[in-house]
């Protein structure tokens, strides 16, 4: 699946992970996350933690927390970092990025600054120029198709 | 009877030590303290120290290799130290895009166009900043002890021991029983003078400009790492001291230093009512007859790689501030007061047996406020310098993020400097 990350990445991700572990409980909940000042006012946090949680549990283990982070690393593919970026789009994970979703995260991300009428709009234009089979929805294709051509994904680049 | 003579030797023997022992210290340490005089002994140890830490870290390397074993090796290694300020004011860049106000320049790098239509790659932006908060962030940083790139000889400041060749291990374990015995007796019998300029454990490798030196009437603002911060400059001066009242050891100092001179001792409810902080400390530097205040801004401990927020109150006061900047050399022994990790006694008991505290103190010239300039502004300005001076990042994080959450109010205003990108213009139409 992916290539095995030096020893020296995977033991100053070890520590930090102990560091975030503050129960000692081989899992990071979503507490021990929040405990990280910047995260706190990250409004898209709950989804990055989400996203991390591949099992669905609510908690993040080593396991899942290494593989999450290297997907921002350098040795990360555009493959992933595209992935990562859907996801954080498609709440339920069926492969298609909805309205509801799309104005829900959009929502936490601007919080009361905006009118729910115009974030709608917004919402709409968006899903309709993205839209290229008319389903009423994003496929993982058709983000690609917008998202992909930018050089975006090099800047999701981060330094692990 | 064989037992007596036996006897008699050993109490000879322990005797002559004794003796020996105390000529040594009355010669080499007492006296040159009251006349001070120095024998140049401080630089030589810390040079010695010095060999002795690269020999082991190089011994311990090879062996490593030999033993075809990864080391761990600190974050910082591989960079020089420009290198990492580098990254560091990159950091820093970052992160005062997050908090300054009306700023959405970071954002704009992803965007494709610069029009403000929402467009589905905006989230990354953020998705970005998580992955880096989780990686690593500069406030859990900075309250952890700083990592050294060659070992010192004390386990607690290494992350990598283990038995790699005998006369490494050899070493640290006469280490221990120099530094338990030897040493920290010394300091029991230092802590008996007033004058510290004795202790071998304090060295002040420092440059300092003695016209910048505080004056009455005036304030002195200083990096806080530890509370041997205070001793350091109280050697080199007296202060009237302001801070938050301990309990425990650190109160009956407290209490007893306020006998001695007029100090200011506050309770942190207390501290929240600002006009009575305010009031009690233009009272005092309106009197020129006592003290200069000394107070350390950040209102904590940080792990001296960087400077946090530095708390406006007492840059409200009007009068003049005198910024000292003071910095630790790490690979003698950790200063750091870790304070959610380690109480003040068993804080100390590290201390005196480490290999020595050394630290630069830099005096710098006085700043007033200036016309138009606000509290927090010149708060801003004194600490870039002291940070500036003393080789430190300069941090806008709250130093009591230590132990509060951060205030919802942030989370909104990512929330609507986001807003402003999405929407922004439509507004400024109407």
């Amino acid at each position: 699946m992916c290539t095995h990350p030096p020893a020296d990445e995977v033991r100053r991700l070890d520590k930090r992970f102990k560091k975030l572990d503050l129960d000692d409980s081989g899992e990071l909940s979503v507490d021990e996350f929040m405990s990280l000042p910047e995260l706190q006012q990250n409004p898209l946090v709950q989804r990055v933690i989400d996203i991390f949680d591949k099992d669905g549990n609510g908690e993040v283990d080593f396991n899942e927390f290494i593989e999450g982070v290297l997907q921002f690393s350098v040795r990360g593919t555009k493959e992933q970092r595209l992935r990562f970026a859907f996801r954080i789009y498609d709440m339920d994970n069926d492969g298609f990025i909805s309205n509801g979703e799309l104005f829900q995260v959009l929502k936490t991300m601007v919080g009361t600054n905006v009118e729910d009428v115009q974030l709608q709009q917004i919402v709409d234009k968006t899903i309709v120029s993205a839209d290229t089979d008319g389903d009423g929805r994003v496929s993982y294709q058709e983000f690609c198709a917008v998202v992909g051509g930018l050089d975006f994904h090099k800047n999701m680049i981060v330094d692990v | 009877m064989t037992w007596f003579s036996s006897d008699s030797s050993l109490c000879t023997c322990v005797c002559v030590t004794l003796a020996l022992w105390w000529t040594h210290l009355v010669l080499f340490v007492i006296v040159p303290a009251v006349l001070g005089v120095s024998f140049g002994i401080r630089s030589f140890y810390m040079r010695t120290l010095l060999k002795v830490f690269k020999w082991a870290t190089s011994r311990i390397e090879t062996g490593a290799k030999e033993k075809n074993e990864e080391l761990y090796k600190p974050d910082c290694t591989g960079k020089s130290s420009d290198e990492m300020f580098h990254v560091k004011s990159l950091t820093l860049a970052r992160l005062v895009g997050i908090i300054a106000k009306g700023r959405a320049a970071p954002l704009q790098e992803l965007r494709s166009t610069a029009g403000s239509d929402f467009e589905l790659a905006d989230v990354l932006y953020f998705s970005r900043r998580g992955a880096e908060s989780i990686v690593d962030d500069e406030v859990t940083r900075c309250f952890s002890a700083q990592e050294l790139e060659t070992w010192n000889l004390l386990t607690r400041s290494n992350y990598n021991f283990r038995h790699i060749s005998v006369r490494v291990t050899a070493l640290w374990g006469l280490g221990v029983l120099l530094r338990y015995t030897v040493i920290l007796s010394y300091t029991q019998v230092i802590h008996h003078q007033i004058d510290h300029h004795a202790a071998p454990q304090v060295i002040h490798s420092g440059q300092t400009l003695r016209e910048n030196k505080p004056q009455n009437g005036g304030i002195c603002v200083a990096n806080h790492t530890t509370p041997i911060d205070v001793i350091i400059l109280a050697n080199d001066g007296c202060y009237s001291l302001v801070g938050q009242v301990h309990r425990g050891l650190m109160g009956v100092l407290q209490r007893a230093m306020v006998k001695a001179s007029s100090h200011i001792w506050f309770e942190r409810s207390e501290a929240k009512d600002r006009h009575l902080v305010a009031k009690r400390l233009g009272d005092h530097v309106a009197d020129k007859n006592k003290l200069p205040i000394l107070i350390f801004p950040e209102g904590t401990c940080v792990n001296n790689t960087s400077v946090m927020m530095f708390k406006k109150g007492s840059f409200e006061v009007d009068c003049t501030i005198y910024p000292v900047a003071i910095k630790y050399d790490p690979r003698f022994g950790d200063a750091f007061w870790n304070s959610s990790k380690f109480g003040i006694v068993s804080y100390l008991l590290r201390m005196m047996s480490s290999w020595a505290i050394v630290c630069s103190v830099w005096y710098l010239p006085p700043m007033n406020r200036e016309e138009g300039e606000s509290a927090v502004e010149f708060a801003n300005r004194v600490k870039s310098a002291i940070a500036s001076q003393g080789g430190l990042v300069d941090l806008v994080w709250d130093g009591g993020l230590k132990r509060a959450k951060v205030k919802e109010d942030f989370k909104k205003e990512q929330q609507k400097l986001y807003s402003k990108v999405l929407v922004g213009d439509t507004e400024t139409e109407k």
